[in-house]
């Protein structure tokens, strides 16, 4: 039998009351801490490197994402850490609700679930967001202060183009931890699921891909073509991981040279992808580079979108009256 | 016969050291001739009042035994003033070998105002034989200088940016030395200089001896923005004051130029992967002829077409410009990024090209195809809330 009404009655308080719970949680904060501490002191290390070794660049402020200052680029630690974030927000969402018997009694009240499970993502979205932008801003005021050079809009608005995508790539894992969260009553199994997911996705996953794809298809790089062609083989295999369409997405957003996605990889075989007639290094404006990253920005946001969908469903089938 | 052949190559050393034409006798036989000769080239000399004259005297002696002789010399008017100068100093006496002859001068200072008309001098060389030389001095009142200035190809032709170069002989017609001071005149901006026939250096002036000849060269160098037309140029040789000028023509025939410009000075363009874009380029003629049957070409990356319209521009005169389309196609699985073109144009010989910054964007279609897959995404979520919600 269908209410009637609105399903999204209640989604702000739900929201806000959510929103507030998180900020003051002591989890939240250390989370929260290690994240920043992490990104500032790496962009602290490559503000060093850059202030020592570049002469001149017209994206300067872009360089103190990408830069690797001892191994580790800001965006390296993002793609590890922000995963982080978002199953520690996301875990215990639904479970602890069962838990601690709350849930009947919230849904007592007029409002649906509809409302509970969206009010209950935005506000880890929103948490996310707010962290995020929180040290985003405390990096570009360090690089600013540091490097004495003023942005142009074209870095800001590249700078803040990553900025969504870091939150994007935040919103499919905590759809993830969400959906675990419904599946499973105990936080604990939900934690590690979610965990051992993001373990095997981030780390594991890029080398198992690689060597499944040689497996599958041997690699016969005797021309640019074929190489090229196990390249891709490659990279499809990879972009199962979210954790590898966001770091396409930031090197190319990053570096307006960058014409391609497979040109990193390139240059890590130490080649480079020369198209005849045209000019290397000329920066791309930005709706090119986006243009270029595109599938896997919608690949990242279709994703968080499919993840929650199914969280949602599995959750309006739930008995919850217990 | 040993001694006659001593005697015959010291003969012979003899006939050489004296020089002249005896060097071309046969050696083996003594001259037929026999005596004491006094000798001069040129008997009769003409002299402009208040200048020295310079008679060249040779005693000759032809198998005869050395000798002794007086010089002296009778019949110079009074206010004249005679100098016999051997080897650079005044004799008074020559002593030619046997078989040998003895050279020396006869200078005369003739004053200003010594009248016209004719002298008859005598050299008298005395000695045992007594040989008499008559002279002949007339006093003319003035002996112009001649020069004449042949070119060997008065009329040249070649276009704007050549070199003219004309042969000139010049040739001193006189009986003295004389310095001649080349010049030339030619229209404004036209370079011009002398030179030797073969060298570089720039002459102002050539000495010539009488009756000698001499090449020069003559470079003209028209200013590169010279239209179409015959010029003149006077070449023109001075010495004290004989004038000669030789009238010298040059044809130019005129050069098309062609440059090639982005319509205001752009030369960049924007396209689309597989998709046509169009530059309009400007093709100026600013050479001094027309430039016919412009053919107009262009070339990208592979893959790239670039086509011109119109292909070909029958004629652009000077000074005049023409536009032409181009239609540059990117290959369809072009990277977005900056690419290299470049555009010819070549009209017989002259040709320009210039080259393109072709900023290619990718098709905006998948970004679409994205946007609809979130779309769909959204679609889901919504058929979940219509179907699983309010509960």
């Amino acid at each position: 039998m269908q209410r009637e009404g609105s399903p999204w009655r209640g989604l702000g308080v739900v929201t806000q009351k959510e929103l507030s719970d998180h900020l003051s949680s002591a989890r939240m904060l250390v989370i929260q801490l290690l994240v920043v501490v992490t990104g500032v002191v790496i962009v602290l290390v490559s503000l060093q490197q850059i202030r020592d070794i570049t002469a001149e660049d017209p994206f300067l402020l872009l360089r103190v994402f990408t830069r690797s200052g001892e191994q580790l680029s800001f965006v390296f630690v993002m793609t590890l850490l922000v995963p982080l974030l978002a199953i520690g927000l996301g875990f215990d969402l639904v479970n602890s609700e069962h838990n601690q018997r709350t849930l009947s009694r919230i849904l007592s009240q007029p409002i649906y679930r509809d409302a509970l499970l969206f009010g209950k993502f935005l506000a880890g979205l929103a948490t996310i967001a707010i962290s995020l932008t929180a040290m985003w801003m405390v990096v570009i005021g360090l690089a600013l202060s540091a490097l004495g050079v003023p942005p142009n809009g074209e870095e800001l608005a590249r700078a803040a183009l990553m900025l969504v995508v870091t939150i994007a790539y935040a919103g499919v894992w905590l759809a993830l931890a969400m959906l675990f969260s419904v599946l499973f009553r105990s936080p604990a199994t939900a934690a590690l699921c979610a965990l051992g997911l993001w373990l095997f996705v981030s780390i594991l996953w890029p080398l198992l891909s690689g060597h499944l794809v040689n497996v599958l298809f041997p690699p016969s790089a005797t021309t640019a073509d074929a190489l090229l062609n196990s390249l891709s083989m490659h990279q499809a295999f990879r972009r199962l991981s979210p954790g590898a369409l966001f770091a396409e997405i930031v090197t190319v957003l990053l570096d307006p040279a960058m014409r391609s996605t497979q040109q990193s990889q390139l240059a890590a075989m130490g080649l480079a992808l020369v198209e005849p007639g045209s000019i290397p290094g000329a920066p791309l404006p930005l709706l090119e580079s986006v243009l270029i990253i595109w599938p896997q920005m919608v690949g990242l946001i279709g994703g968080s979108i499919v993840l929650f969908v199914i969280g949602y469903v599995v959750f309006q089938r739930q008995e919850v009256r217990a | 016969m040993r001694c006659r052949l001593v005697a015959l190559i010291l003969l012979a050393f003899s006939v050489i050291s004296t020089g002249g034409p005896a060097v071309s006798q046969d050696t083996s036989k003594p001259p037929e001739v026999k005596g004491l000769f006094l000798l001069t080239d040129y008997p009769a000399i003409s002299v402009r009042p208040g200048t020295t004259a310079t008679v060249s005297l040779r005693m000759q002696n032809y198998a005869m035994a050395p000798e002794r002789l007086q010089i002296s010399v009778s019949g110079v008017p009074q206010s004249w003033n005679a100098t016999v100068v051997g080897g650079g100093q005044p004799i008074e006496a020559v002593l030619p070998a046997t078989n040998a002859s003895v050279s020396f001068e006869l200078r005369l200072d003739i004053p200003k105002d010594a009248p016209m008309g004719a002298t008859n001098l005598t050299v008298t060389a005395k000695g045992a034989n007594t040989v008499t030389l008559p002279i002949v001095v007339t006093l003319v009142k003035d002996l112009p200088a001649k020069l004449t200035l042949t070119p060997a190809l008065p009329e040249l032709r070649g276009n704007s940016r050549s070199t003219f170069e004309y042969q000139l002989t010049i040739k001193n017609e006189s009986g003295k030395r004389i310095v001649a001071n080349l010049a030339a005149t030619a229209p404004q901006n036209f370079d011009v200089s002398f030179t030797e026939q073969y060298g570089s250096q720039e002459l102002n002036a050539v000495p010539l001896d009488a009756g000698q000849s001499k090449d020069v060269k003559l470079k003209v160098r028209p200013p590169n923005t010279i239209g179409v037309g015959t010029q003149k140029v006077t070449a023109r040789a001075t010495a004290e004051d004989a004038v000669v000028t030789a009238e010298l023509g040059l044809e130019i025939t005129g050069t098309p130029k062609i440059d090639l410009a982005g319509r205001e000075g752009r030369l960049n363009a924007t396209a689309v992967a597989g998709q046509e874009t169009s530059v309009v380029v400007i093709v100026a003629n600013t050479g001094t002829a027309a430039a016919e049957a412009v053919e107009m070409s262009g070339s990208g990356p592979s893959g790239w077409k670039v086509e011109a319209e119109p292909k070909v521009i029958d004629r652009i005169p000077p000074n005049e410009n023409k536009e032409v389309t181009f239609k540059i196609t990117p290959t369809g699985k072009a990277v977005a990024g900056d690419y290299v073109t470049s555009i010819r144009a070549s009209a017989r010989g002259e040709s320009a090209s210039q080259t393109f910054r072709v900023a290619v964007a990718t098709s905006s279609q998948w970004g679409l195809i994205g946007m609809g897959i979130i779309a769909v995404a959204l679609a889901v979520l919504f058929g979940a809330v219509m179907k699983f919600g309010r509960r």
